[in-house]
């Protein structure tokens, strides 16, 4: 479905991206797991088209998307939910809901994918006129998780949601993703929480520095030693 | 209950003291508004139930405002009157005048806080109606009572459409843009140069009139265009060099040559010898400083009576007729079926048609009965010294626009614009596109000037590069932020309170400043030098920007969002005061 090779980003004369490559197949959950700096949000951003790759090629069934702009890229079914929430402050959650669905060609599933959004996550519906900024930490990402979602899109990219969250909320979002992946979304899952990523995912990554240091499935690379050490806290 | 009295009170004080400037009839048209202003704002301070249960508790206030601003009018014409040395307004009139003020501001306020008592559906109804009758009856009251404030208000209202557009770019899609004159002055220009006898062309204003909405709007993209990967401070530098550009390039086309590019340089390049076409040659485009003038003005027909014109105006009224039938029944249609774009989209298009239809000269012939008949259906060109006409073209423009840009908020590129303005990355990321947007906001906040310029050159008759300078902007800016950003209302009242202020207020307050400083002061000061610097600096008219300055500072202080502000911006801007309450 969505396939990236030896993409190299640069932020000016910064190398952020030293040649990644990943594919991610149809109904999947691949996560890119990798430290502070690594360059996982950077690999998303060049994704949406936010930053443009140097070299390398972005492919979405078929369709290069390295030159596409980012609405376009949002058009052709790439949803995010970025680092920071990035929700819009002043609109209730339900206008921020109805932002989401901004860029879909046929309105009719609107009231659907809203209801699907609100059994997700029965709080949005709770607080469904209240201002998107007064929301706390937890309904934010929720918010901004349902938002992606109201695109209806063929890949959902998660950045690092569970940042910031109290670990009963990140069990919650976690089980969410699995359900959203269930439903028949296929996502890319962008963590430092490298033990709850891999435990939900199909395949993993892992980054450093900006490449791409080793590829497995999600169990192989749980159990690999030199994960464990630098990203599992086992010694 | 205190609170409201003293409510009343403040409003008939500052009522009653206007009626010192104005003096004669005014007292009753102050009355009127004050008890309209009074009755609006009381309302809302009630639960909704029984009207008049509201009435009644309103009656107070209403009383206390009416007989206050009776007595200083009183005052103002037994003995101000003497003081400024001027003849005091007839008794037997100015009785009449007083009683009317009284039970004029007595019966709005009641009423107008009554109406707050039905369901808001009604309510809002009944408060259109009661507007729309206010609206079109005071130019007609202002004639009759010789008050002559139309003339005024119609450059208040020019205001109102130039702040309405502007909202579109700085409330809804957040650009704050300085140099908006530009397009106000580009809609002008437009219309001077193709109605004016200066270049012998003359157009018919009503034509005119788009080509300027359409001028201003392509320079909406141009100047735009540069300023889109701008943010905040950056934009609104740039947007303050195109405000001061346009006015200086229309002072400097004074000597336009157009050369055909094909056979004055291409063919040429290839050694073709051709004779240069030269379209214009050294043509005086705008003027320079002495402006164009003058311009021609719009004309309606059944203004006037007069001359039998001939059948073909039968024919035009019926075209007329009927494009109106189906304009109303499309928008009905298309209101009722909740199907709002395409349709309505039909209806403006055969509304422009309509318009255009009439006005287009259709030979005469007629049926000498017809034309007996039609004798009244005269065309009349618009005069200045008969401003309701003028009055009644510039409130349609205004409900024109109000009815577009509210349509244009509801719809998906408003949704867009407001995305944009709360956080451009994410806007993108939803799939919008940002550049798309952003010329939009452009070009339709530059539309609306354009009919603001076109009405401004044909009511004024002339135009002037100094017109449209840095302070313009700044002055369609604060009518924004008075009113409140982002509300169509509020651009409004921003609009008629600021303007007001400037165009009748000052003026008012100064001619009054200078004959009582005539007949007090002035004559016990012996030294014609302190005397001249004394009547000279007592004109408030020269405090013009400082007294706007110390306004908006005031205002920023005390009511950050504006008079009648957006429900979203009072919400964050007041969120920290809930959050102390709470
Ligand atoms: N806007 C930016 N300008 C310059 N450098 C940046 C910018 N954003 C990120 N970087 C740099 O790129 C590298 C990767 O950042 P990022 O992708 O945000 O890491 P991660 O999401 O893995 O924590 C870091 O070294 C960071 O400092
Ligand atoms: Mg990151």
């Amino acid at each position: 479905m969505l396939e990236l090779k030896d993409v190299h980003t640069y932020y000016g004369n910064i190398h952020a991206l030293k040649g990644i490559s990943i594919t991610v197949n149809d109904g999947e959950i691949v996560t890119l797991i990798g430290s502070n700096g690594a360059g996982k949000s950077t690999t998303l951003r060049t994704i949406q088209g936010l930053i443009r790759p140097r070299s390398g090629s972005i492919v979405l069934d078929g369709i290069a998307l390295d030159k596409v702009a980012p609405h376009k890229v949002a058009e052709l079914g790439v949803a995010q939910s970025p680092e920071g929430r990035m929700i819009f402050p002043r609109m209730t959650v339900l206008e921020n809901l109805e932002m989401g669905a901004y860029a879909r060609k046929e309105k009719s599933g609107f009231q659907q994918d809203l209801d699907r959004v609100f059994s997700l996550f029965p709080r949005l519906k709770e607080r469904i006129t209240q201002k998107g900024g007064t929301l706390s930490g937890g309904e934010q990402q929720m918010l901004a998780m349902g938002r992606a979602l109201m695109a209806h899109p063929k890949i959902l990219l998660l950045d690092e949601p569970s940042m910031g969250l109290a670990p009963i909320l990140v069990e919650l979002i976690f089980d969410t993703i699995v359900a959203i992946n269930k439903e028949g979304t296929t996502i890319l899952l962008v963590e430092q929480n490298a033990l709850m990523a891999l435990s939900i995912a199909n395949r993993g990554y892992v980054i450093q520095t900006g490449e791409i240091i080793m590829s497995d499935s999600a169990a192989s690379l749980k159990s690999n030693e030199m994960v464990q050490k630098a990203y599992l806290g086992i010694e | 209950m205190i609170k409201n009295i003293r409510t009343g009170l403040s409003f008939g004080i500052v009522a009653g003291l206007m009626t010192f400037l104005f003096g004669g009839w005014s007292v009753a048209v102050l009355g009127t508004l004050m008890g309209v202003g009074l009755g609006l704002g009381l309302g809302g301070r009630f639960p909704r139930k029984d009207p008049l249960k509201i009435a009644a508790a309103a009656f107070p206030s209403g009383l206390v405002a009416a007989v206050v601003l009776i007595l200083l009018s009183l005052y103002q014409n037994s003995n101000v009157m003497d003081a400024i040395g001027k003849k005091p307004f007839a008794e037997d009139l100015a009785l009449k005048a007083n009683l009317l003020g009284f039970f004029g501001t007595v019966i709005f306020t009641s009423l107008l806080a009554a109406l707050h008592g039905l369901p808001e559906k009604q309510e809002r109804f009944y408060k259109m109606i009661l507007l729309a009758i206010l609206v079109v009856a005071f130019p007609f009251v202002d004639q009759a009572t010789s008050l002559r404030w139309t003339a005024q208000i119609i450059f208040a209202l020019i205001f109102v459409i130039l702040g309405l557009g502007l909202n579109i770019v700085v409330g809804y899609a957040g650009l704050l843009d300085l140099g908006y004159a530009a397009f106000f002055a580009i809609g002008a220009y437009t219309t001077g140069i193709l109605s004016s006898p200066v270049h012998s062309i003359e157009l018919n204003f009503w034509l005119v009139i788009w080509i300027a909405a359409a001028m201003a709007a392509i320079w909406g993209l141009f100047l735009g265009a540069p300023t889109l990967p701008l943010r905040g401070d950056y934009l609104a530098i740039v947007t303050l060099g195109f405000g001061e550009i346009v006015p200086v390039l229309f002072k400097n086309l004074i000597d336009v040559t157009i050369k055909e590019p094909l056979t004055c340089w291409i063919l040429p390049l290839f050694r073709i010898q051709t004779k240069c076409i030269i379209l214009v040659e050294h043509e005086d485009l705008t003027l320079g400083e002495k402006g164009i003038s003058p311009i021609g003005r719009p004309s309606l027909p059944l203004l006037e009576l007069g001359e039998p014109m001939g059948s073909a105006y039968l024919i035009k009224l019926a075209l007329m007729g009927l494009a109106l039938a189906l304009v109303v029944f499309l928008l009905v249609r298309s209101i009722r079926s909740g199907n709002k774009s395409i349709s309505s989209l039909i209806g403006y298009g055969v509304a422009l048609v309509g318009i255009l239809l009439v006005f287009i000269p259709i030979p005469l012939t007629g049926v000498k009965f017809i034309d007996s008949l039609l004798g009244v259906l005269q065309p009349g060109e618009f005069e200045s010294s008969r401003p309701v006409t003028w009055y009644f073209l510039i409130i349609g423009l205004i409900l024109l626009s109000i009815f577009i840009i509210s349509r244009l908020r509801d719809s998906r590129l408003g949704r867009a614009w407001m995305a944009i303005r709360e956080d451009e990355l994410a806007a993108a990321q939803m799939g919008i596109d940002p550049v798309k947007t952003k010329l939009a906001a452009f070009a339709m906040g530059a539309t609306f000037s354009g009919f603001a310029g076109a009405f401004y050159a044909a009511y004024i008759r002339g135009i002037f590069p100094s017109v449209f300078d840095f302070s313009a902007s700044i002055i369609i800016l604060c009518v924004v932020i008075l009113g409140g950003i982002g509300n169509i209302n509020g651009v409004i009242v921003g609009g008629l309170v600021l303007m007001m202020a400037d165009r009748l207020f000052l003026p008012a307050l100064k001619d009054f400043l200078s004959l009582l400083l005539t007949h007090t002061v002035l004559p016990s000061i012996n030294d014609p030098v302190v005397q001249m610097a004394v009547k000279d600096n007592a004109n408030p008219i020269l405090y013009r920007f400082l007294l706007f300055g110390l306004t908006l500072v005031i205002m920023m202080a005390v009511r950050p969002e504006g008079l009648i502000p957006n429900a979203q911006v009072r919400a964050e801007l007041h969120a920290a005061d809930e959050e102390k309450k709470g």
